[in-house]
Parts: structure tokens; sequence; C-alpha cells
């Protein structure tokens, strides 16, 4: 008989969990060390790949400091997660509301669907014309700019997320004596949270992706803003940190939200 | 064959009159039920309670949802259905539902699913938390231990007594349900069985039972409704003994027995019949 040794090429049978994170981690490595490998040399010309197409990790590395001081990494943390903050939880305010209400009364769903199905198919970078001219280059067409690109898609999911509800809830709540109000405010609302909620913590990755196109015109700090200005200044690894600092904090953004979601909706076991 | 009103001229609570339901879609139309004719006596003080039995697919459901007033069963396409002499409009809390799936309210304690229709109407907290406290307890669950948990730490069997005292804390005149057992184990099913009938004695309500289970459907009614299928109509209606003796015993009596292979002959039958209809 077979010892109870992991079984590593089972069909969908996930890996231990510390197996896992080591595997994840030899990949990171194994890159780091490939990198390593085509970066080095006595001298620039002697390397595999050039310096200014890819750095080596001990230059990324040592021009942390300048980028943190000299370029104001911080302040550009700051700006980007501000425009993505306001701008994304306008779109809540704004989107969240109206799709609790027209996937309640779905008359009003298909009054606006057209404007929905629009919103969701404009391709987000041919936005910024339009924004540009509604609001001019300064922080509002930014702020704009993500509250257009993401309001379609919060007000779908809304409506979809109240339309998903089994009848059997509203049935139970009708017998109960609920009005229709009450039935949106007391079953339909709560029920329906913790999925919107979810889809809002996806949106909020795409929103935090898209500000990076906003940034590239006419910033003053801002993620995408250093981005752009280190592929002029060619600034090779400013750009591979950047990009990791991004990675980064949409990452620790997201295990926020998930936190938050534990938090708001104790009742749901399949928070992930 | 339909069923007669029993017991002196007054108003009957519930009444159908030639009731027949149709539904369309596209060019096909499909009779769900038709020419559904019953009286069920108001008894004030003593309600009874009415098992529905059939072959799947004969409107069973439909019978309990016309009643209910829910859509798309409600309106019938022809025919009236009355409670108390009033034409049914739509759904109210005169007339409670107990479904088999989704009974709770997820984001709810088991204490605020119970109180939920009298936070609907309005009732203070501290009497709601009072009322729906007692209710807990009734149904055989622990005040202390059990009224803050959520549904999703609940068993099945748990959770269809937390919706039987939902439905029961609002003292409806009708109470319907719809295979509310029909997803427990055999063993959660009998304990169930027993709890309903002792709460049942306690109420003045009018209570209709769908089921799939012969033996649930003798033991549980006064009267049991035989439906024949495609489409549905009342085919026999059959007095039985009230559940007298725990369910775990009297389902094991001969005299038991035998109502029940009756029952399930005739069933049978009209299966065997729907067949060869095709």
């Amino acid at each position: 008989m077979a010892a109870d040794r992991p079984r590593f090429f089972e069909l969908r049978v996930a890996p231990p969990s510390l197996i896992a994170k080591l595997l994840g981690l030899a990949t990171v490595a194994a890159l780091i060390g490939l990198w390593w490998v085509v970066t080095s040399g006595p001298t620039p010309e002697q390397r595999l790949v050039s310096p200014v197409i890819l750095p080596s990790p001990v230059e990324v590395a040592t021009s942390i400091d300048a980028l943190w001081r000299e370029r104001a990494l911080a302040a550009s943390v700051a700006a980007t997660l501000r425009r993505v903050l306001v701008g994304f939880g306008l779109a809540v305010i704004f989107a969240v509301p109206l799709g609790v209400l027209a996937g309640s009364w779905r008359v009003f769903d298909a009054a606006a669907a057209p404007i929905a199905l629009f919103g969701r198919n404009v391709p987000v970078a041919a936005l910024i014309p339009l924004t540009v001219l509604w609001f001019g280059i300064e922080e509002t067409q930014k702020v704009m700019f993500i509250f257009i690109a993401c309001a379609p898609f919060i007000y779908s999911d809304s409506v979809r997320a109240i339309v998903s509800l089994p009848d059997r809830y509203v049935e139970t709540a009708q017998t109960l004596g609920a009005t229709p109000t009450q039935i949106v405010s007391k079953v339909l609302v709560p029920l329906a949270m913790p999925d919107i909620y979810k889809s809002l913590r996806g949106l909020f990755g795409m929103a935090f992706g898209y500000i990076m196109l906003a940034e590239l015109i006419n910033a003053e700090h801002g993620l995408g803003f250093l981005l752009s200005t280190s592929q002029r200044r060619g600034l090779s690894e400013h750009i591979i940190l950047i990009l990791m600092v991004i990675a980064l904090l949409a990452f620790l953004i997201d295990r926020f939200l998930l936190w938050l979601q534990h938090g708001l909706f104790p009742y749901r076991r399949d928070a992930e | 064959m339909s069923a007669s009103s029993q017991g002196g001229g007054e108003t009957p609570i519930v009444e159908f009159r030639s009731v027949g339901k149709v539904f369309e879609q596209g060019s096909k139309t499909t009779k769900v039920i038709d020419d559904v004719s019953f009286g069920v006596a108001n008894r004030p003080g003593h309600g009874e309670l009415i098992t529905i039995l059939g072959p799947s697919g004969c409107g069973k459901s439909t019978i309990l949802r016309l009643i209910a007033g829910l859509r798309p069963h409600f309106p019938p396409t022809s025919g009236s259905i009355h409670v108390s002499g009033q034409a049914v409009e739509g759904p109210g809390r005169d007339r409670g539902m107990v479904f088999q799936d989704y009974t709770s309210f997820d984001n709810r304690t088991v204490e605020d699913n119970i109180g939920f229709g009298l936070e609907c109407e309005g009732v203070s907290a501290s009497e709601r938390s009072e009322r729906a406290r007692s209710w807990i307890a009734k149904v055989g669950l622990d005040v202390d231990k059990d009224a803050h948990k959520f549904p999703h730490q609940l068993s099945g069997g748990m959770r269809q007594r937390v919706a039987i005292a939902r439905t029961l804390i609002l003292r409806p005149r009708i109470i319907l349900m719809d295979e509310p057992f029909g997803a427990l184990d055999p063993n959660t099913r009998l304990n169930m069985q027993d709890q309903l009938v002792n709460l049942w004695r306690g109420e003045e309500a009018t209570v209709f039972f769908v089921t799939h289970s012969v033996e649930e459907a003798v033991y549980l009614g006064d009267r049991v409704y035989v439906l024949s299928p495609s489409p549905g109509r009342l085919y026999r209606e059959i007095p039985v003994p009230a559940p007298s003796r725990p369910a775990r015993e009297m389902q094991r009596e001969p005299a038991f027995n035998e109502t029940v292979f009756e029952i399930r002959d005739i069933i049978d039958k009209l299966e065997s019949m729907s067949d060869s209809d095709g």
C-alpha cells in the first residue's frame, strides 16, 4: 500500500499550503537568478542583456534611495491612491444605490441598460480625450476618469447581485407581511451586500490599473507620472522598482479589503 | 371529484371554486391544475391539518402558492380562491409559508430571523427580542446558545425550526408548508414531525402541508388530499386519525401502515395512468 505522501499531480487537488508557498518562492528565486545571470558581467558590454534594457538586481536595489528621495515616491503613491479612492468612492456612492434600485424594480434597469452596456464596452483609454475636454487636465479630470470608467461596472454588478438572489427570500418576506420597500431594505440589500462588496474589491483593482493611464497626461506626482518620466529619462531601474511598488500596493489593498470583508459579513463562510 | 365543505353554514377558511391554472410559454401551454374545488371549514379554536399528496408534477405546490398569493402561480387562470370569504389578492401575513429551501435570512441571527415579521410590523426591539426568544424555546432550540447564531452555523433541521418559529410568531390563520422536511434526514424528520404536532396543537391555525412522504401525510394530517396528475385535480379526500402518539410509535402500528399502503396504491395507480397518457 502506498504511504500517505502528498500527491502532486492529482487532478484539481491543491498542494499542501507550505509546499504551495515554497513553490511560489522558488519561481521568484529562479526568475531573480535568471535576471542576475543575464545582467552580470565585468563590464556593461560583456553582459548578455544591455543595462539600458535591463539593469541588474543590484542596480535596481541601490536606486531605491534616489527614487524615494529625489523623485518623491511617497508623494506619488499618495497622489495615485487619493485619485483612485475619490473617483472610485464617488462611483460607489452613485452606482450602488442605482444598481439596487434597478435590480429591485427592473423597469429602471430596462431603461438604464443601454447606457450601462455602452459604458462597459467603451475602451477606457478612449475616455481620456473626452474627460480632458470636459474636465480639463487637472485633478478633476483624473478623478472623473476613474468615476466614469468604474460606475457602469459597479452599477451592473449591483443589479446582478440583487437579481440573482433566489425568489424564495422575497416570497418568504412577503408571507411574513413585509412591504416592497421593507423587502428591499431588510432582505435584498443585506443579502446582496457580500456579493456587491466582492465585486467592488475586484473593480477597485481594475481602477488602480486605470489610473496609471490618466496619470500619463499632465500629472503632478502619481505612479503613472513617475513611470512615464522614468521612461523619458531612460531610468529603467526606476521603472522596474515602480512596477514592484504597484504590485505590492495592489496586493496590500486587496488583503486589507478582504480583511474588512470578514469583519463586515461575519455570516458568510465562503469568503475565500 | 371535488370535496365538499364540512361543518355548518359558516364561511370556509379556504375555498377553491373550480380553480384552474394554465402557463403559457410561447406557443406551448401547460395546464398545471384544472377544476380544483374544495372548502375547508372554519373551526374556531381548532384548526385542521390538511396534507397534500400526489405524483410529482400534479400541482401540489401550485395549490399552496395560490393560497399564498405568490406569482407566477397566482392569479389563477380560471375560478376563484377565497380565504375567510375574501378573494385572495396577493401575499399577506395572515397566510404564513414555510419552504423547503433557503429558509433563513443569512444576515440575521436566529433571534432576528424569528423577529423579522414583528420588525416589519414596527414592534419595538425589546418586545421583539422577548417574543422571539420565547419562540426559540418553543421550537426546541436553546435560547442562550442559539439566539445569536447565524444560519450558516445551524443544521438543516435547526433552520427549519427557525423558519417555523418565524411563521408561527405572527399567529397566522393559515400556515402553508411546502415540503418543509423534504431535505432532512429520516431521524430529524421524525423529530420535526413530533415538534410540529406539538406546536400546532397550541395554535388555532389551518395548516396545508405538501409532502412526498405518504407516512408523513398520514401521520400529520387530519385529512389527506390526493391529487391526480397532469393536469392536477383533487382526486380523493381521505380522513385519517389525528396524530395522538409520537411519530416513531404511531408509524409502526399495523392500522397506520394499512392506511399508508392504501394511499400508496392510489398514487401508484394515478402515476401509471398518467404514464400511459404519454
